[in-house]
Parts: C-alpha cells; sequence; structure tokens
C-alpha cells in the first residue's frame, strides 16, 4: 500500500493531528489509526512523522500530553488539544478551506 | 509563554536524557502493541503481528532521533560533539596545529595592534558634543599658495554676524606665558579662546568653570583654564586648583577651571586664557592672527556652508581691495584637521596589515586542505555510517574556528604588547603638526570585538575551501583507493595551487610597499638640509612682553647670554635665531626689491624669516656662498643690512648680483642692505607638510638681531662632544643673567631632525616588519605545498630513480614545481603591486611609485626565496631510496 501520507507536509499533518484530538483525547497509535479511518485510507501516517510532530505539537504548546491507562489496561501517553490549539486549528482550517477553494476555481476556470 | 515552555522543556530533556529517552522508548512500545493488537483482529498470530508492527515503524533509533531533532537541545548536544571532535583532532597533530594558531596570531595579532591605533586616532569619537559638525575655517589665498592661512579680527566679526549656516562660531590664537612662582620658571604653551568658544565645542571642564561672556574685557580677563596634564604634573593634582592664582607673565591669574584629560584642542596647548583684542588689531583688517572654529546648524552641509562663507568673502573682497584681494575662505572639519597628517599613513598600514593576515589565512587553508586530503578515508567511512555532508562541512568549521579563536587570543595578546611598541613609535608631537597626543591606546571593547571577527572570518574562510574540498570527494573511491593510482591526494591540487601564487603575489606587493617606503627614507635621510645637525643643542627662550619691553632689553639680553655660553668650554659656536629650523615655528615676510613697482596681486616671494646673531651661521654649519655674514658692527646705529638665502636671491634677482642691493623686508619701513648670501635651509624639513604650506620652503631672509629684535629666541649651540651634556651649563648661563627666564624645548638638532622624519620611519619600519611576515608565511606556504606534492608523488620518483633518473633530473622536476608557481605569483604580483603603489606616492620622498629598480630587485629576491624554500623538500626527494619509494603508500 503506498504511504502517501509521506508527502504530507509537515503542517499539513499538524492540522490534521490537532483535528483528530478535538473529540478526546488519543495516544499515538490512536491518532494515527483515526486519521487513517476519516480519510477512508487516503493519508496512513507511519511513526517516523508522527511521534516528531507530536514533540513539535506539545513545544508549541497546542498539545498536551499525561500517562493514562488504555482500555486494554495498558499505560500509554495520551495527547490532549489545549484551549490555542483548538485556536490555532480553527485559524487553520479557515485559511486552508480558503486556499482549498480559491485552487478549485482557477482548476476549474475555462481558458 | 510558549518561548518559555519551549525552554524548560529543552532543558528538562537536556538534563534528563535517559528518562526523556525511557519515556520515548516506552511510548514507541506502546505504539507497536497497539499496531500489534489491531492486527491480531485481522487474524494474525502475536508474534507476526509483533513483527509486522516493528517493521512498519522501521528503526525505532531513527525514530527516536527524528523526535529529538526538533528542539535545539540536540543542535547543542551536536554542537558540543563537534567541538571535542575537534580538539581531540588538533591534539592529534600538534605540530600543524601549533604552526595554523601561530600563524593565524601573528595575523590577527598584527591587525588588532594597528586597529586599535587607527579606531583610537581616526575613529575615536572627540570629546566634543556632535563633533562632525565643528569646522575650522581658514583664509585661502591661492596665488600666494596659502589653504590654511588666518584670520583677522574685522573679517572675523562679519563672518559671524551675516553668516546663515552656523549657530556658534569663536576664535582663538596661540599665546606663549612664562609661569612663575612655581618651580623652575616654565615655558607655557596657552591658547586664548573667545569666550563662547568652550560652548561652540561643546564640552564641560572637569573641574570649575569655562570662562564667562564678559571675561575678555580688560580686567576680567586675567582667568585661566588649565590642562588635565599641567594640573598633574605643574601642580600635582591639587583638589583645591580652582580659585588659586598662578602668575603667568608677571601677572595674577585665577585658575578658575581644569579640562578633562581628553580635551586637548589644540593639541599640545597646556593653559587657556580669554581671547582680548589689541586694540592695535581691532581695526586692521590686514593683519591675520585668528583661528576660526564655528559649528553647524543642524542640518546643514559643510558644502552648504562653504557656499555661505564664499559669498560673503566675495562682499569682503569687493569692498576691501587693498587687504582681501584674492583671498577666498577654506572650510576643513576639525577632525580632519588634526587627524589629517597621520590618516594616510594609518590607512595604508591598515591595508598592509589586511594583506598579511590573507597571506596567513590562504598558508592556513594549504595546510588544512592538504590535511583534508590526507583525511578522506575517515571521511569515507563517516559517510558511509550515515553522516550528512552538512554534518561534515560542520565539523570541518568547527575546527578551524576552534583553532582561529585560538590564534585570535593569542592575536590580542600579541597585540596588546605590540599597541605598547606603536605607541612608542609614533610620536606625540612632531614639530608641531597636530598629531592627537596618544598617551596610551588601549584595548577596548571595540577592539576585543574586532579580533573576534577577525578570527571568527578567517575560522570561516579559510575553513570553508577545505571543508567543502573534503564533501567532494567520493566515499567509494577513496574507500577502494590504496594510494597507487598515482592519482591519490591531487584533488584540491587546483585550489592549493591557486592559494600559494596568492600567497606569492600579495608578498610582492607589499615587499614592493615596503622596498620603496625603504628608499624613500634614505633618500629623505640623505638629503642635506642646509645646516648639519650633528653636534648642535638647542633650546628656546620666550622673553615674556611685561619683563622687556624694550629693543634695548633684548638686545641686552641676547648678547651677554651668547657671550657667557661662547666662553663655556665645549663650545664652540652659539647663535639665536627666531624660529630654529625643524621646530615648526616659522613666520614669513614678504620681500621686495626696492624701487621695483609693486603688485600686490602677483606671487611675491614669501620666505620665512629670521632674526638672527652673528655666530647663528656658523653654529648651524649653514655655508656662505657670497658676501659676508652678520657681524657685531650690524647693530642700530650702522645701516640696515639683510642676508639672503641662495633660493631667495634667485627668486628675486634672477641675473643678478645681489650684494650691495637694497631690499624692501615687510614690517620693516626702512630698505635694507643685502650683504651676504647664504645656503638655504628647509625650514620644515623634508617630506613633511605643514598644514598652510605644501611646498617645502627654502627660501629665507635674514636680519641681525641687534636691529630686529625679537622675543622668541632659540637658540643653535655647536659644541664639541655630546651636545646635551652641555645643556645644564647653558641653562644656567640664562638664568645668570636672568633667573626667572623660563627655557623650553631643551634637545639636540639631531633629536629634532629625527623627530620630523619619525612617522616616515614608523610606517618603513611597520611596512617592512609586514613584508617580512608576509614573504615568511609565502615560503612556508610554497615549502609546504612543494613538500607535500613530493611526498604524493613518492612513488612516481622512485620508478624514474629505479629507471635510471639522475639526481638532478629529480631536483628538476620537484623544484621546476615551485618555480613554476612562484613564477606566476611574480607576474601577478607585479602587476598589482604596478596598480597599488599609486597610494604610496604620497608619503614617498623622491622615489616614484613604480621605481624600475624595486620593481626588478624585489621579484629576483622572492624567487631565491622561493628557490630556498623548494630546496628542502627537492633535496629530501633527491636522496630517496627507490626500492622504499615504491613500496610507499
Amino acid at each position: 500500500m503506498t504511504d502517501s501520507a509521506t508527502t504530507l507536509v509537515q503542517g499539513t499533518l499538524d492540522m490534521l493531528i490537532l483535528k483528530t484530538l478535538t473529540l478526546e483525547p488519543l495516544h499515538g497509535f490512536g491518532i494515527s489509526q483515526r486519521i487513517e479511518q476519516i480519510s477512508r485510507g487516503v493519508f496512513r501516517v507511519n511513526a517516523g512523522s508522527l511521534f516528531p510532530a507530536f514533540r513539535r505539537l506539545e513545544r508549541a504548546g497546542l498539545i498536551e500530553s499525561e500517562w493514562r491507562q488504555t482500555e486494554n489496561g495498558r499505560r500509554a501517553k495520551y495527547y490532549i488539544l489545549t484551549e490555542s490549539g483548538r485556536k490555532k486549528l480553527n485559524a487553520e482550517t479557515k485559511e486552508w478551506s480558503r486556499q482549498i477553494a480559491a485552487i478549485a476555481r482557477i482548476l476549474e476556470a475555462r481558458g | 509563554m510558549a518561548l518559555l515552555k519551549q525552554i524548560t522543556a529543552a532543558l528538562r530533556t537536556l538534563l534528563h536524557r535517559r528518562e526523556a529517552d525511557r519515556e520515548m522508548d516506552d511510548e514507541l512500545r506502546e505504539f507497536i502493541e497497539a499496531s500489534a493488537a489491531e492486527k491480531m483482529k485481522s487474524g494474525l498470530r502475536r508474534e507476526e503481528a509483533l513483527r509486522a508492527a516493528r517493521v512498519e515503524m522501521g528503526s525505532t533509533e531513527s525514530v527516536k532521533e527524528d523526535v529529538r531533532a526538533v528542539g535545539w537541545e540536540t543542535a547543542l548536544e551536536t554542537f558540543w560533539q563537534d567541538i571535542r571532535f575537534a580538539f581531540r583532532i588538533l591534539r592529534k597533530n600538534p605540530g600543524l596545529s601549533t604552526i595554523i594558531v601561530v600563524t593565524l596570531a601573528l595575523g590577527i595579532g598584527a591587525n588588532t595592534a594597528i586597529f586599535s591605533v587607527v579606531n583610537t586616532v581616526l575613529l575615536q569619537p572627540m570629546p566634543y558634543k556632535q563633533a562632525s559638525h565643528l569646522i575650522t575655517i581658514w583664509g585661502e589665498n591661492k596665488a600666494r599658495g596659502y589653504d590654511l592661512d588666518l584670520v583677522s579680527y574685522p573679517d572675523y566679526l562679519e563672518w559671524k554676524s551675516q553668516n546663515r549656516v552656523f549657530e556658534s562660531m569663536g576664535a582663538s590664537t596661540d599665546e606663549m606665558y612664562t609661569l612663575t612662582g612655581a618651580g623652575e620658571p616654565a615655558a607655557i604653551i596657552g591658547y586664548s579662546f573667545s569666550p563662547d568658544f568652550f560652548d561652540v565645542l561643546g564640552i564641560s571642564p572637569l573641574l570649575g568653570r569655562t570662562f564667562a561672556r564678559d571675561e575678555d574685557q580688560a580686567g576680567k580677563d586675567r582667568v585661566a583654564v588649565l590642562n588635565f596634564h599641567l594640573w598633574k604634573t605643574q601642580f600635582g593634582g591639587d583638589p583645591n586648583i580652582v580659585g588659586r592664582s598662578v602668575t603667568l607673565d608677571g601677572r595674577a591669574y585665577a585658575v578658575i577651571g581644569v579640562m578633562p584629560q581628553s580635551f586637548q584642542y589644540p593639541p599640545s596647548v597646556e593653559l587657556w586664557t580669554p581671547l582680548t583684542i589689541d586694540p592695535g588689531y581691532a581695526k586692521d583688517r590686514g593683519i591675520r592672527w585668528m583661528r576660526v572654529l564655528a559649528r553647524l546648524k543642524p542640518g546643514v552641509t559643510i558644502g552648504q556652508a562653504a557656499a555661505d562663507m564664499r559669498t560673503i568673502v566675495a562682499q569682503q573682497r569687493n569692498a576691501y581691495p587693498n587687504t582681501n584681494k584674492g583671498y577666498d575662505v577654506n572650510l576643513v572639519t576639525l577632525r580632519e584637521l588634526e587627524s589629517g597628517d597621520v590618516r594616510p599613513a594609518l590607512l595604508i598600514l591598515l591595508c598592509a596589515v589586511g594583506l598579511v593576515l590573507l597571506v596567513a589565512c590562504a598558508n592556513v587553508a594549504n595546510l588544512l586542505l592538504s590535511r583534508a586530503v590526507a583525511r578522506r578515508r575517515e571521511i569515507a567511512v563517516r559517510t558511509a555510517l550515515g553522516a550528512s555532508r552538512s554534518r561534515i562541512v560542520r565539523q570541518f568549521l568547527t575546527e578551524s574556528i576552534l583553532l582561529s579563536l585560538v590564534g585570535g587570543v593569542l592575536g590580542l595578546a600579541i597585540a596588546y604588547r605590540g599597541v605598547r611598541a606603536l605607541v612608542a613609535m609614533f610620536p606625540t608631537t612632531i614639530s608641531n603638526l597636530s598629531i592627537p597626543r596618544v598617551e596610551s591606546i588601549p584595548i577596548d571593547s571595540w577592539v576585543l570585538g574586532f579580533a573576534l571577527l577577525a578570527s571568527l572570518l578567517t575560522g570561516v574562510v579559510f575553513g570553508l575551501a577545505p571543508a567543502l574540498q573534503a564533501c567532494r570527494i567520493n566515499p567509494n573511491d577513496s574507500l577502494k583507493e590504496s594510494g597507487r593510482s598515482g592519482t591519490s591526494g591531487m584533488q584540491g591540487r587546483r585550489l592549493r595551487s591557486a592559494l600559494v601564487i596568492s600567497e606569492v603575489a600579495l608578498s610582492l606587493v607589499l615587499l614592493t610597499a615596503a622596498s620603496l617606503m625603504i628608499k624613500s627614507f634614505m633618500h629623505l635621510v640623505q638629503t642635506d638640509l642646509g645646516f648639519h645637525t650633528d653636534h648642535v643643542l638647542t633650546m628656546r627662550a620666550f622673553l615674556p612682553e611685561y619683563k622687556y619691553k624694550t629693543d634695548t632689553q633684548q638686545i641686552a639680553f641676547g648678547s651677554e647670554v651668547l657671550q657667557r655660553i661662547e666662553s663655556l668650554p665645549g663650545v664652540e659656536a652659539a647663535g639665536t635665531v627666531t624660529f630654529l629650523p625643524l621646530s615648526g615655528w616659522w613666520g614669513t615676510r614678504e620681500v621686495l626689491v626696492a624701487g621695483r613697482p609693486i603688485d600686490p596681486a602677483a606671487k611675491n616671494p614669501r620666505p620665512v624669516w629670521g632674526s638672527v646673531s652673528p655666530g647663528y651661521f656658523r653654529a648651524m654649519h649653514v655655508p656662505l656662498l657670497k658676501g659676508r655674514y652678520f657681524t657685531d658692527e650690524d647693530n642700530a646705529s650702522n645701516a640696515n643690512v639683510a642676508i639672503l638665502s641662495a633660493d631667495l636671491a634667485r627668486a628675486l634677482l634672477p641675473n643678478e648680483e645681489p650684494i650691495g642691493r637694497q631690499v624692501m623686508v615687510q614690517g620693516f619701513d626702512k630698505p635694507r642692505q643685502v650683504v651676504g648670501v647664504v645656503g638655504s635651509v628647509y625650514q620644515l624639513g623634508i617630506g613633511v607638510h605643514q598644514a598652510g604650506v605644501k611646498s617645502e620652503v627654502t627660501s629665507e631672509v635674514y636680519v641681525p638681531f641687534a636691529q630686529a629684535p625679537s622675543h622668541l629666541l632659540c637658540f643653535a649651540i655647536r659644541t664639541n662632544g655630546d651636545p646635551l651634556s652641555l645643556a645644564k651649563a647653558v641653562q644656567r648661563e640664562i638664568w645668570a643673567v636672568d633667573k626667572e627666564q623660563a627655557v623650553s624645548f631643551v634637545e639636540s638638532m639631531d633629536q629634532l631632525a629625527s623627530e620630523t622624519m619619525a612617522l616616515q620611519r614608523a610606517s618603513m619600519i611597520l611596512l617592512a616588519v609586514f613584508a617580512a611576515l608576509a614573504l615568511a608565511l609565502a615560503a612556508i606556504g610554497i615549502y609546504g605545498v612543494i613538500s607535500y606534492s613530493a611526498s604524493q608523488r613518492t612513488q612516481e620518483i622512485g620508478v624514474r630513480i629505479a629507471l635510471g633518473a639522475g639526481r638532478g633530473d629529480v631536483l628538476r622536476l620537484v623544484i621546476g614545481e615551485g618555480l613554476l608557481l612562484t613564477l606566476a605569483g611574480i607576474l601577478i604580483g607585479v602587476a598589482s603591486a604596478a596598480g597599488l603603489t599609486r597610494f604610496l606616492a604620497s608619503m614617498l620622498y623622491g622615489v616614484s611609485a613604480i621605481d624600475s629598480m624595486t620593481f626588478v630587485a624585489v621579484p629576483i629576491v622572492l624567487a631565491c626565496v622561493a628557490l630556498a624554500a623548494c630546496y628542502i623538500p627537492a633535496s629530501r626527494a633527491m636522496r630517496l631510496d627507490p626500492v622504499i619509494a615504491l613500496r610507499y603508500e
């Protein structure tokens, strides 16, 4: 299966991670699964991209982490969206939509 | 907030490295577990699921590396690793490292030392408020050759009231005072300022106050402001000096203030008094005696100010043709006035020392390049193990920066020493030339910053080439290489050759410049000044006007003192003159042939004049060419006489017999008869550009002291033995006649002559030192390259010898390469030198900037040195045992 997630630009991956955390905190694997699920298999992000992104986001204060118990009784590091993370996600989403609409217009323009 | 979080997080990770690592391990392990659990749902067994999950993630270490790369603490760690590694490498090669550090230290040290001097003398802010706005204003008369002429009082008043470009203007003039009542009578060089002058300058006193507005009026003007130096030396730094009374010229002056140590306007002035206008000068527009300083209005440029002043002066020209015809105005910034004399020399030295640093860098780059190639195996291995190119470049750069920083620190120590030597070489006063007094040149923060910058820059400059070179090496080839291929080490050869050629070229330029300076200096020393400087004791006395009011008093003093001096044992001849040659003091008077019509605009000779005692010419060994010297009969009761210098006689009476002719000397109503012609004398010395007169003055007119006494007497005493040994005896004779008479500038004529050439000498010595340094470095560079090249070709040479090549052939092989490089360098160097030495022209005397002899001799010398440098590796190559050579790897 092609790993088209590796072509995801850093900033986009960050945004996707933030998005997946809006509903509830997740651990690393959970985030990876969620992204794959929601994108219907288009994006598969590997650990090598995810974990640096986590650290980046954490350093930027957009997410927090804490160790919790999973459903299976194991301990895992969960990531939680912070207030500033939520704000940033809103801003990025707006900007992203704007750009997508513009690209769509350009691609559909005749002549 | 986020920044703080970042920093704390980074620090925490740094400090708790292992814990952070373990946490990372845990998280990744959980990820794999969760991933495996997911896979087991689709039917895989546990072991297979785990394996699949691990394969998906890839190398755990790699992931951890990527995570660690986020955040700057990793960069810090890497940096620290680089430094430790660099230290180890450098320590393994102590010889090489030492050479490099020493080379750099010399280069950086010399640069820092010169920069300190330049910084203090040329760049240091002057202690005045907004010093760049201070302009000195002079009269200019191109027809007569003056570009810095003094100003008359009526002219000054009009300038002050009519200008629209200056916010303030003040006037000043020099004074000579005799200080009595505090130890030995001392001759004080004073200066009088118009009351607002200190305000124009914009500086506050250290103690007390400066002049009040009304203190230039008679009765209120007996106040004085002291120089810091005078306060410390003459008055012992008395904290209660303000209010104390001092006796100047027999009059009581109250000390009202002391200026800070940084204030020296003009240089070597010790005391300031208020400027009072002599009623005789107040209305006379033709008597020019003042120096004018003005402060520009904010936003006005010196060009605009010059234009405004020129219109005012033009009006004056039209309104007063008798006195102002031919006069214009010249504006010079204060900065340029104070440092102008030294600036060309300093700038040239700065360039020279910069060149030396370049040569040093080239040398070091060469050495490092060779080593980089030698380390290619190491680089290959590291690349194979995964080091990125940038990492390797960074590593090499760290090494070179480390070397240069160490070199920089050492260089700073050298600079510290060097600066002290420099201060000794650059004298503070050279016959009245205004060189700012520099008691000590501090190593201040600017200089430290400069040294640091120089170190870093050199590190980057010479480190970059080897670093990039190292990267270009293909690791595959290096690993497979066995050294027998014969092309080993040839990488980077072009760069190394280019470096050596540039070194040779640069040293050639420096050597040529130094040789020109040396030649010029020799000329200077050998040129006849018109008199003999050996065995002449000089000293100067200024007869205070309050005591010596009449001519008779002055003449009596002069003759009595001379009689006493002449009777001293060891004295061959003694005389006095108003302005001692080479003292930097001089006065000029117009001289006309009596009876000829006067043309005010014509370039009439305006020679230096002197009032001399009969014994003067004999004391100075000024030759008599025609007629006779003055005698004791040439006194006030006999005919007025004069003696001309040969150049003046030629200018005034080109084809006629001067003896017996009558001349008019400015300042004397009656004509004077010419009784003698003497040899011309360089009043101001040679190769010295005294402000105000660009050409060298050799026209003199002399009148007998007994007919025209002056208050200024300079003694010239020819002695049998060491002139200074008689100094005390002569002073005693002077004091026997007048115990309050101050005597100053006691020195031998040789000393004086040496001082006038001090700037030239200092420049020459420094330039020669730098050139020698560059030559040595270039020689080392050539040696290094040839030596390395020869060692790389060891096998080839072995083969040749085995095949029958003789010693001579091998010699030619090795030296040939060296000579080729040298030749190329010489060609480039000669071409550059030919273009660059013109900047030296202003400092050369009697030598053209493209002196052919120098341009031929220097390359030959350089070639010989290069040959010698090649010889050692060549002779080593010659003695190679072919068997060993062939096995060399």
